[in-house]
């Protein structure tokens, strides 16, 4: 069943808005609109969607593979599988020992990589076009053919550990955001830690792996989009002899846990050395679809986006209440959180730093924006619209995010329009009904009082 | 105005108009596309390159000096002033300045580096003439404002402070550089260290601007959706004026290797994991043999299948990242190997690491090793010069450190000539035996101290001491 290429008329209004909305004039325009023209996908005969993007900027190729499974597919026991699946991918199949995919792969020119978040799996290759026709090899092979040695299972969980040592353990940020995250949700497997709590990293087997694979790394579960030195026509062929072949499977059960609505404000405290304090706010905001998630995106820029923003000028210039303010608006197929978080010089006063937030939260939820931060959120959104173009595995990002989020690669290129459309009173009304507090989780990370001995995390003391 | 003349040849540049990845080519074949290049009477180099794939315009404005030129015990003087050019300049105070970039959707940062201070900008197309009104502002006219300059101390010193509780592999190179190069400039952490920081005043900072920027140490490149001819304009109105430099750029001379090992221990206590940096002294940025070099690295600790991340990570699980590299600068910066795992196994780790580097020295590389790091190399390169931004900075480099284009357009040749004897002359010269290390090992010292003795003398400092080298070698 072939999905239809672009209908001419889409493209030429799409180029028509890019155009006015970028300023550019077509004769020294930027081609980008043009390009998107030659976008073509395809679904194949086993349900696996393939996107193409030829781009022959450079001579390469970035090929991204999306299965729609993260943690937010996990239950107790079994937390964190979905991260640790993405190491095992890389890790031998029936027909190729552990680690020759990388050998193969760098051999050939091509380096990849991969993520994991709470509601998908990415697999990233870049390389030259030379090693096009070796990547769909590989890559069709351990959708297909994946195996779990043992040792390597045994070796990846150090691994593992190593990196949630690194990325959460050892970090302040990272402690205090999965207390949050575990915290902000009662009912939805959101509130897991998409690094997997330790106990359940000690403890999954090989045939929750194998059940897993089956499951999830279905042709009908994978998106792939391949942007760069290629053409459509012979990304499609490989597409047909490498990736048809895989048999469908039933599809995956969907998640049905909605999380009920916050009744009253949580809060929580972590206890550890730190030089500086922190505190986190987080809100139950929407899913990545919906326009509030648009509306979310330009509220938190305005709150918190550059130097320039309300809440840095308040906190950071001002008041010098804070090193440093953040954003960020977790975006997947359920409601996500809205997070405000604020790093507390030494010896600063996180108490009066909540109270600086919650006064500008205040202001913003009564008087919106200016019309001149409105016109400033929707230029910075265009100017990232584009910056996330400039790569072929930006493009390939991009897409994937569309595609997999959105429903529709195509709305892509709708986003600068959507921004251009938020008025200042949809944002007024965003932060009235998101932003309040019985709807937030604060969290703060404070060194302990000083007769407190600090025990070591169970986590820890276990090994 | 003096015009320099185009650096290539009109030949080459009308072959530049080709595809770059014409059929048949082999992985790595890419050519810069034609860029322009200038020299003002007051000594600013300018370099403009036309590049219509998105409405996009990248700029760098590099100037040679840097932490380098940092006054003994004001360490951070440079990273210190480059905060502080964007914290008004011109006629906009911090915050207006901070609005012209960010209204229009610009991105705009000044930052220095050992050698260099930076302004890189990226704006949309439109707004370009507004991107070289803020940095020429930004270098030629910073205001200098008393306050700014208090919070800009203030939050720098904050931030260190900060840094050091959040991940330490952002760290190891800070402790490591300053560990291996002590009482060489190039040990100088260009942030500042805390204590560093304190002694600055804004008078300095005046005194360090006036002797260390100005136009004859400028290079200014623009990259993207611009017609060269107008922007080589706007360049020439922006700075042909700007006055040359109080002193001559500051200069360092190579530090010699280090002969035998020397451990520095910093104690983070309760860290459950052990953060460890091995380096000596190893390769600059034009060295003939960088080909080799890097096909060396390649394959000892320069990409996932390397010696180092087979051995710590595939094959042991000790932990998630063993890698090595050249930091290259106008002397031979670090060679380093860095790594980290659970406090329990340090030694093992360290151990393996040093046992893997042995091994590179005792059976060198198999020809298959070299052919896989040189195909790796090939097949990557072309997104190192991808954006804008990457091709303005590699531009600007180009030109900071003498080289021609033939840096890009010879590189696949460099590459593909590394042969077998090549390969054993670098390891022999430019990596060092495990014998001769400088070390550097950050985690809870009551759990490890013991564990590390056997390395070498070991000299111990705290995280949370105010600067990144034991006070007896500062």
């Amino acid at each position: 069943m072939a999905r239809q290429s672009l209908a001419a008329a889409w493209c030429a209004a799409a180029l028509a808005a890019l155009l006015a909305l970028a300023g550019v004039d077509a004769g020294a325009a930027s081609t980008a609109p043009a390009e998107a023209a030659k976008i073509e996908s395809r679904t194949l005969a086993n349900g696996l969607e393939i996107v193409v993007w030829p781009d022959h900027d450079i001579p390469n190729v970035a090929m991204y593979v999306w299965f729609r499974v993260g943690s937010r597919n996990e239950y107790p026991g079994i937390t964190g599988i979905s991260h640790f699946f993405e190491h095992m991918m890389f890790n031998g199949t029936k027909t190729r020992r552990p680690g020759e995919f990388d050998r193969i792969m760098e051999g050939s020119g091509g380096r990849n990589n991969a993520y994991t978040s709470s509601d998908v799996t990415v697999y990233q290759d870049w390389f030259p076009r030379s090693a096009l026709e070796v990547v769909f090899d590989l890559e069709a092979d351990r959708m297909r053919n994946l195996d779990f040695d043992p040792k390597a299972v045994e070796s990846e969980r150090g691994v593992v550990y190593s990196e949630r040592r690194s990325s959460v353990d050892n970090d302040n940020f990272g402690v205090l955001a999965e207390q949050m995250q575990a915290t902000a949700y009662v009912a939805h497997p959101y509130q897991f830690p998409t690094l997997g709590w330790p106990s359940d990293i000690e403890g999954w087997t090989i045939e929750d792996l194998k059940t897993y694979y089956q499951r999830y790394y279905a042709p009908n579960n994978a998106v792939v989009f391949v942007v760069g030195d290629v053409t459509a026509p012979e990304v499609l062929a490989l597409a047909e002899k490498y990736l048809a072949p895989i048999k469908r499977q039933p599809a995956p059960e969907p998640v049905k846990t909605r999380e009920p609505p916050q009744l009253g404000e949580r809060r929580l405290e972590v206890e550890r050395d730190a030089q500086t304090p922190l505190i986190a706010m987080a809100w139950h905001a929407g899913s990545a679809p919906e326009r509030q998630t648009r509306i979310m995106e330009v509220l938190l820029a305005v709150l918190g986006g550059g130097d320039s923003s309300r809440l840095h000028q308040k906190l950071v210039e001002q008041e010098q209440a804070a090193l440093e303010v953040g954003v960020q608006l977790d975006q997947g197929f359920d409601p996500g959180l809205a997070w405000i978080f604020a790093v507390v010089p030494p010896g600063g006063d996180v108490a009066r730093v909540e109270a600086l937030i919650d006064a500008e939260l205040a202001r913003i939820a009564r008087d919106g924006p200016t019309p001149a931060e409105l016109a400033k959120a929707r230029n910075q959104a265009l100017a990232a619209f584009w910056r996330g173009l400039e790569t072929i595995s930006g493009k390939a990002q991009a897409l994937g995010t569309y595609e997999v989020f959105h429903g529709d690669f195509r709305k892509l290129f709708d986003a600068p329009g959507e921004y251009e459309s938020i008025t200042v009173d949809e944002v007024r009304a965003a932060a009235a009904s998101v932003l309040r507090r019985e709807n937030r989780t604060v969290g703060t990370l404070v060194t302990p009082p000083a007769d407190t001995a600090i025990t070591p995390a169970p986590s820890e003391a276990k090994q | 105005m003096t015009r320099a003349g185009l650096l290539a040849g009109a030949a080459l540049l009308s072959a530049l108009a080709m595809p770059a990845h014409a059929q048949g080519a082999a992985a790595g074949d890419v050519r810069l596309a034609p860029f322009e290049q200038y020299r003002l009477p007051n000594g600013t180099v300018l370099v403009l390159m036309e590049k219509r794939d998105t409405p996009l315009v990248s700029m760098r404005a590099l100037l040679r000096g840097g932490s380098i030129g940092d006054p003994a015990g004001k360490e951070g003087s440079a990273t210190l002033l480059a905060d502080l050019l964007q914290k008004g300049a011109g006629a906009r105070n911090a915050v207006a300045f901070a609005e012209a970039i960010e209204n229009v959707g610009g991105e705009l940062a000044a930052s220095a580096q050992t050698e260099s201070i930076a302004v890189g900008a990226s704006f949309l197309a439109r707004d370009v003439d507004l991107m070289v009104e803020l940095v020429a502002d930004a270098l030629m006219r910073p205001q200098f404002d008393s306050q700014e300059f208090a919070k800009a101390r203030t939050l720098a010193i904050q931030s260190i402070a900060a840094a050091k509780d959040a991940d330490p592999r952002d760290l190891m190179d800070i402790y490591g550089d300053a560990w291996l190069f002590r009482g060489h400039p190039y040990g100088r952490p260009t942030e500042g260290s805390e204590k560093s920081l304190q002694a600055i005043s804004l008078e300095d900072l005046k005194t360090y601007y006036e002797a260390q920027l100005g136009g004859d140490r400028l290079i200014v490149t623009v990259v993207g959706d611009i017609r060269a001819a107008d922007m080589k304009q706007r360049l020439e109105t922006a700075f042909s004026g700007w006055r040359k430099a109080g002193v001559a750029a500051p200069v360092v001379s190579a530090m010699p290797r280090v002969q035998g090992r020397r451990v520095l221990l910093v104690d983070k206590p309760g860290a459950t994991q052990t953060y460890f940096w091995l380096g000596n002294v190893g390769a600059d940025r034009t060295d003939p043999a960088r080909g080799a070099q890097s096909v060396v690295n390649t394959v000892f600790g320069g990409r996932f299948t390397s010696m180092l991340n087979t051995a710590l990570r595939i094959e042991s699980g000790l932990t998630y990242g063993a890698s090595s590299g050249f930091a290259r600068l106008s002397e031979p910066g670090a060679f380093q190997i860095d790594s980290y795992t659970q406090t329990e196994k340090t030694r093992e780790a360290v151990d393996l690491a040093l046992a893997t580097l042995d091994r590179l020295h005792a059976e060198g590389i198999s020809a298959e090793a070299i052919a896989s790091a040189r195909n790796y190399l090939l097949g990557q390169f072309p997104t190192s010069i991808e954006t804008n931004g990457q091709l303005a900075n590699r531009l600007a480099d180009i030109v900071f450190f003498g080289l021609a284009r033939s840096d890009v357009d010879e590189y696949a040749d460099r590459v593909r000539a590394v042969d077998m004897a090549a390969v054993k002359a670098t390891i022999v010269r430019d990596v060092p035996t495990s014998g001769d290390l400088v070390m550097v090992v950050i985690g809870d010292a009551a759990e490890i101290r013991d564990a590390v003795r056997k390395y070498g003398p070991v000299t111990e400092m705290k995280i949370t001491d105010p600067t990144f080298a034991p006070s007896a070698a500062n």
